[in-house]
Formats: structure tokens, C-alpha cells, sequence
């Protein structure tokens, strides 16, 4: 900055020629000077207009610079114009499925095959939603199977074990150097790599037949919690990974003064390490529950008759059929049937989208903190 | 008994990873072993019975132990052709996520009014399309003819983007870049909704960038075009990879993928052996591509020494 304040105030007054700097710049140069600067202005002379002051700074360019003034200006007026076309036209791509949600959520069944209704909905109703809440079994009894209740059960659980694994596990690569540490972290990077399909089918037998075909945990919720418990749940490889990348972020000198003062590792990383990761750890929580509120392929092939909300949604076709369709004089189309399945869409996300407005600033700002980078 | 103290950390170093190691080992290696192991078992008899799998080895003579993956290759009518259809999908998305998103996450970057509302809805997608939900909405919105790529696309519309081409200069090329424009917008929709944690790392990479790059970029008078080639595509090359791999796996996971579609699909049917080698060579498929890409890509790299 001081450099700036230096150079930048008397370009104006020396002609072209006697300048040291603009020879081995690119072409077009002045940069500051162009702007109307407090500190420049005053160069110019005291009570003028900007506009006065700039003109006859004008004067003493030459054609290249004014050139590249000019393009400058032109640019600066015209880019907020795009940059809002751009940003409208994409976010109304993001937005149209939700606005489809709302629209199509609430109207009657021969509203789709009316031409005159695009997006208001000619007969108002929550028929439709009821009905694929009774097709989703969200009206269940809170202990009956019901899925929104499975599924905060498994998410919330499973979210905060699997944080507080990865976290120690990421503080013990970060901080330790032990024999063979480059080698385990690989396999963390295979976690992140290998499709959770690969490895379904043997995990599958070792549940079906955990210690020894001692107990059958398909449809029990262990299925979810014992990997969670051991920071192996859904992308904990990942989770591991941002959690190291974090505490390798942080001063060292933060452990050696817990050291110093008679900490253990295990006493420093909760007392020390811990409160400094708050951002960090809401948001790999945050990312955890959105993970385990949208993941089908772990549940699907572990939960026979255990519902949760995704996999109702997955199998929405069929319950559907059974439901509502199965009675006689039922007779719709594949374009009627979308109003149930917006509906039901609808149902599923808005617990996430409540968490996202609550919580939007955590999911992205502290990702950027969160030392993901660098 | 007195430890030395580099042994000691050593030590607590092993206490700090032992939990997961222990359920690495448990519900990761050992599971992925045996998966491996069942590309090179009898798929007939590879079915489960009471207290376990029903192993039954392929023998080593005359390349019968390769039996699954010749199946896999040669005899299945669906695998290889959607092999190759999603293999190319993700080689042309990968490349157009990765621009599309450096490209948002840079005008995100930007100081303008209602940036945070703006990137509260391009992050949107994160919360979404990782699940069952994306498949009925991308689906829904193809079928009720409402595409939103379409609509897009009238927005810019063919003689919108000519007329922009020719008012930026560069009239020539505008017939073919339209064309390109025009593929482009019609899959705008998967793009936009696939590249949601893509623009989050981009835009935590951008923020990273030193403000003395900055301060320095400006001083020598850079146009915004010097700099996002000079200083801002250098610094943040290196998530270009990782944003690359990330990309690239999330593929696998996405719910239209037809590959893992066909895989889940035989092991309902009880192919486990089949299943398991055609998982297994997408993988492995994937896993070159993409290593030879890295290594090719990592020499053009700009890590910043500390």
C-alpha cells in the first residue's frame, strides 16, 4: 500500500516521456491513477469536480493509455450486467425444481393435463400431499417403523459418532509421526476412492452373520452406528481427510503450551484442540447429516423391512401402486403420477432446506475455513 | 519403565488412529478383500448358505480363473455398452464441471450486492443431488417438457450469444462456439446440479489466494483476464486436481449411473461373482484414467512452497 501512495500521486504531473516505470509495463498501464483517488485529486487541485480532475489527467496520457482507460470503463459498466444475467439464468435452473415442487405438490391430478395451468395451480389442495404422506407411511405410530423417526434416529446418531471418530482419528494422522502413518493414510485415500457398491454384498454376510452367525443385524440400526462408531460410516474417508487437513492448519504452539503445562495428547486434543474446531466440526456434521439424510445404496442393502425417507422415495413407484392406485377405478397416466412423486420430493427436502436457511452461513463459509484448501 | 519421548507420541499416535483402524480393518479391508476374491469364484455356486458365503474357487487352468470378467466383457449383452456410454459422459462432464464451477466460483468471488444470497443458492445443490430426489426431479423436468436447459437456452438464445461474440471481437469462430454454447445449455441442468461442492472448493481455494498477489497483479496494471490467467488459474491448479478426482468419484455414486445400476441390479439377482467383476473392472478402468490424468496434469501444477 505505502508503495502505492508513493507512485501512484505524481504520474499525473510527469509528461509521458520522463517516467521510469511504464517502458517495461504492459502495454495500457496506469491503473490507479485512472481511478478518481482522494489523495490523487488532490494533486490536481483542491475543489475541483472528479470529473474536471480527470480530464486533465487526460491530457498527459497517451493514446494507448486512454485506450485502455476506456476499455476498462466500458468493461466495468457492462460486466455487472452479465454477471447478473448469468447468476439469474443459472440460479433459475436451481430453482425451477423446487418452484416445480410447490406448483405441482398442491393441485389436483387433471391440472396436468390442463394446457392453461403451468405454474398456478387451478385447484388448491393438500389431497395429493396427504395422500403420499399415507403412501410414505409418515403417518405411522412414532415407535411403528415410522421413516422420518428411523431416520433422525439413524442420522443424528450416526452424524455425531462418525464426527468425533473422524476428528480423533485426523488429529492422530496430523500430529503423530509413527511408523507405517504414510501407508494407513493411503488406505484412508482408498476410503475415499472405492464405490461404496463394491464392498456392499461382503458386508452384507458379515451382518447377516455377525460373530460367528451368532445375530442377524440386517434391519437393526447397528448396521448404521457400528461403522459410524469406528469412522468407517458413509464418506468417512473424506470426513478423515478434512478433519487432518484442518488440524495440520493449526499453530503447533497451541499443544506445546498444553505439553508444557502437564497435558497429555488425550487431555490436549479436548481441552486445546477441540474448542478451536468449532467451525470445523459443524460443518463436516452438517455435511454428515445431509449424507446420511440422502444415501439409499448403504440402506438399501442392509434394511429389508426398515423405512427411512430416501428409501421410501426410491421406492415410491411401488407404494404408490399399493396405496392409492391399487383400487379400481384408478386410471392414471406416467404424466398425472408426477404429482405425487413432486409432493413426495417436497416432503423429503424440506427438513434439509430448513437445516440449509438455518445454518447457510456454516455450509458455506465454513468449508472455506475449515482448512479443506491448502 | 521409562519410554523415550519420540517413541512415547509414536505411540499415543497409534491410540489416536486404533478406533478406526480397528473398523477400517473390520468394514473396510476385509469386505474389499473378499470382494476382490469373489471376481474369482464359481458364480454359480457363490451363494450364500447358513453362517456364510459358499466359496468356491475357479481353478487356475486355462485362464478359467478369468471365467467372471470374460462373462462380464463378452457374454453380458448391457455391460459393455454402458460401460463405454457412462465412461464417455464422464470423461466429457468431468472437464465441463470443472470449468463451469471455476467459472461461478470466480464471479462468486466477486464483490457484488446479494452475493451471499446468490451463493446460498448455488450451494443448494449439495444438499440435494446426492440423493434419490435428483433422480425424480432431473427425470420429471425432462418429461413435462418445462426443460430448464431449454429455457435457458432462450435466454441466451443463438443470436445472443452472436451478437456477444461480435460485440467482444471475435466474429469468426462465433459459428462453431455457438454450437458448443448450444451443447452446453442443453445439459445445463445436470451441470448446474452437479457442481455444487466443486464450487465450494473452488471458491475456498480463491478466497486462499494472498492479498500481496492481488495488491501486486494490480500495481502492474493486469486486466481482470492477465490475472485470472496469471494468478488466480496458478494458485488454485492445485484443487483443480482434486476437484477432478473429486468429481470423478462422485460419479460413481450419482443415481443415474447405469454401470452400478447393472451391478446392483445382478446382485439382487444373486450374480454376486458377476457383480462383483464388473464392479470391479469400472473401478479399476476409472482408477487408470484418472491415475494417468493426475500424473500427466500434476507436472503443470503450481504448489506454493512454505
Amino acid at each position: 500500500m505505502d508503495l502505492e501512495k508513493n507512485t501512484t500521486p505524481e504520474l499525473p504531473v510527469q509528461s509521458a516521456e520522463s517516467r521510469s516505470v511504464p517502458h517495461t509495463l504492459p502495454e495500457g498501464y496506469i491503473p490507479e491513477s485512472a481511478k478518481p483517488v482522494e489523495h490523487a485529486v488532490h494533486d490536481v487541485g483542491e475543489g475541483m469536480s472528479k470529473k474536471e480532475a480527470m480530464r486533465i489527467r487526460m491530457k498527459s496520457m497517451s493514446k494507448k493509455e486512454i485506450a485502455y482507460l476506456r476499455r476498462k470503463r466500458i468493461f466495468e459498466k457492462t460486466w455487472p450486467v452479465f454477471r447478473f444475467l448469468i447468476l439469474f439464468g443459472l440460479a433459475f435452473v436451481i430453482l425451477t425444481p423446487l418452484l416445480f415442487m410447490l406448483s405441482y405438490g398442491f393441485r389436483e391430478r387433471q391440472d396436468m393435463n390442463d394446457p392453461t395451468v403451468i405454474w398456478i395451480p387451478r385447484h388448491l389442495t393438500f389431497k395429493i400431499m396427504k395422500q403420499t404422506i399415507n403412501a410414505m407411511k409418515l403417518n405411522a405410530g412414532f415407535m411403528d417403523n415410522n421413516p422420518l423417526v428411523n431416520t433422525l434416529f439413524l442420522n443424528i446418531g450416526c452424524s455425531i459418532c462418525q464426527v468425533v471418530t473422524c476428528a480423533v482419528t485426523g488429529y492422530g494422522f496430523a500430529r503423530f509421526k509413527f511408523k507405517g502413518r504414510n501407508l494407513l493414510f493411503g488406505i484412508v485415500i482408498l476410503m475415499i476412492l472405492v464405490p461404496t457398491q463394491i464392498i456392499s454384498i461382503p458386508l452384507y454376510m458379515t451382518f447377516r452373520n455377525f460373530l460367528f452367525g451368532n445375530f442377524n443385524l440386517i434391519d437393526n440400526s447397528l448396521v448404521m452406528y457400528l461403522p459410524a462408531l469406528m469412522a468407517n460410516g458413509i464418506r468417512a474417508g473424506l470426513m478423515i481427510f478434512i478433519f487432518r487437513q484442518f488440524f495440520r492448519g493449526l499453530p503447533k504452539e497451541l499443544e506445546d503450551a498444553a505439553y508444557l503445562d502437564g497435558c497429555g495428547p488425550f487431555k490436549t486434543f479436548i481441552k486445546v484442540m477441540v474448542p478451536n474446531a468449532g467451525s470445523s466440526f459443524l460443518t463436516v456434521f452438517l455435511f454428515s447429516i445431509v449424507w446420511y439424510w440422502n444415501d439409499f445404496y448403504v440402506t438399501s442393502s442392509f434394511f429389508r423391512n426398515k423405512r427411512t425417507i430416501s428409501l421410501q422415495i426410491k421406492n415410491l413407484d411401488g407404494l404408490l401402486n399399493i396405496e392409492i392406485f391399487n383400487n379400481a377405478n384408478a386410471n392414471i397416466s406416467a404424466r398425472e403420477k408426477i404429482v405425487w412423486f413432486e409432493a413426495a420430493c417436497l416432503i423429503s427436502i424440506t427438513p434439509m432446506l430448513i437445516l440449509y436457511a438455518c445454518l447457510q452461513k456454516h455450509f458455506t463459509e465454513g468449508i472455506e475455513r475449515s482448512g479443506l484448501v491448502g | 519403565m521409562k519410554i523415550p519421548y519420540e517413541r512415547r507420541k509414536a505411540l499415543y499416535g497409534y491410540g489416536f488412529i486404533s478406533v478406526w483402524l480397528v473398523g477400517t480393518v473390520l468394514w473396510f479391508l476385509i469386505p474389499l478383500v473378499e470382494s476382490l476374491c469373489y471376481c474369482f469364484m464359481n458364480n454359480e455356486t457363490l451363494k450364500p448358505n447358513t453362517g456364510g458365503m459358499n466359496k468356491d474357487w475357479l481353478s487356475f487352468h486355462g485362464g478359467e480363473w478369468l471365467q467372471n470378467f470374460r462373462y462380464a466383457f463378452r457374454v453380458d449383452p448391457k455391460f459393455k455398452q454402458y460401460l463405454i456410454s457412462v465412461l464417455k459422459d464422464t470423461l466429457i462432464q468431468t472437464p465441463m464441471i470443472l470449468i463451469f464451477s471455476l467459472f461461478i466460483a470466480v464471479i462468486l468471488n466477486q464483490k457484488f450486492k446479494g452475493r451471499g444470497f446468490a451463493r446460498a443458492i448455488f450451494f443448494l445443490p449439495v444438499i440435494i443431488a446426492t440423493g434419490p430426489v435428483y433422480n425424480i426431479i432431473s427425470g420429471n423436468i425432462a418429461s413435462t417438457g418445462a426443460d430448464s436447459g431449454a429455457q435457458f437456452s432462450t435466454l441466451f438464445e443463438t443470436d445472443m450469444v452472436d451478437k456477444l461474440l461480435e460485440f467482444l471481437g471475435v466474429m469468426n469462430i462465433s459459428d462453431n462456439l455457438s454450437e458448443v454454447i448450444n451443447t452446453v445449455t442443453t445439459n445445463i441442468f445436470g451441470l448446474v446440479w452437479s457442481s455444487g461442492i466443486q464450487i465450494l472448493i473452488f471458491l475456498a481455494a480463491l478466497q486462499n489466494i494472498p492479498v500481496s498477489a492481488k495488491e501486486a497483479a494490480s500495481m502492474e496494471g493486469a486486466t481482470a483476464w492477465e490475472y485470472f490467467w496469471k494468478i488466480t488459474l496458478p494458485y488454485v491448479s492445485p484443487m483443480i486436481l482434486a476437484n477432478f478426482i473429486y468429481t470423478v468419484i462422485d460419479s460413481f455414486t450419482k443415481t443415474d449411473n447405469k454401470v452400478m445400476e447393472l451391478v446392483l441390479q445382478k446382485q439382487s439377482d444373486w450374480n454376486y461373482a458377476h457383480a462383483a467383476a464388473m464392479a470391479w473392472s469400472y473401478f479399476a478402468i476409472v482408477m487408470a484414467v484418472v491415475g494417468i490424468i493426475v500424473m500427466i496434469v500434476n507436472r503443470f501444477i503450481f504448489y506454493e512452497v512454505e
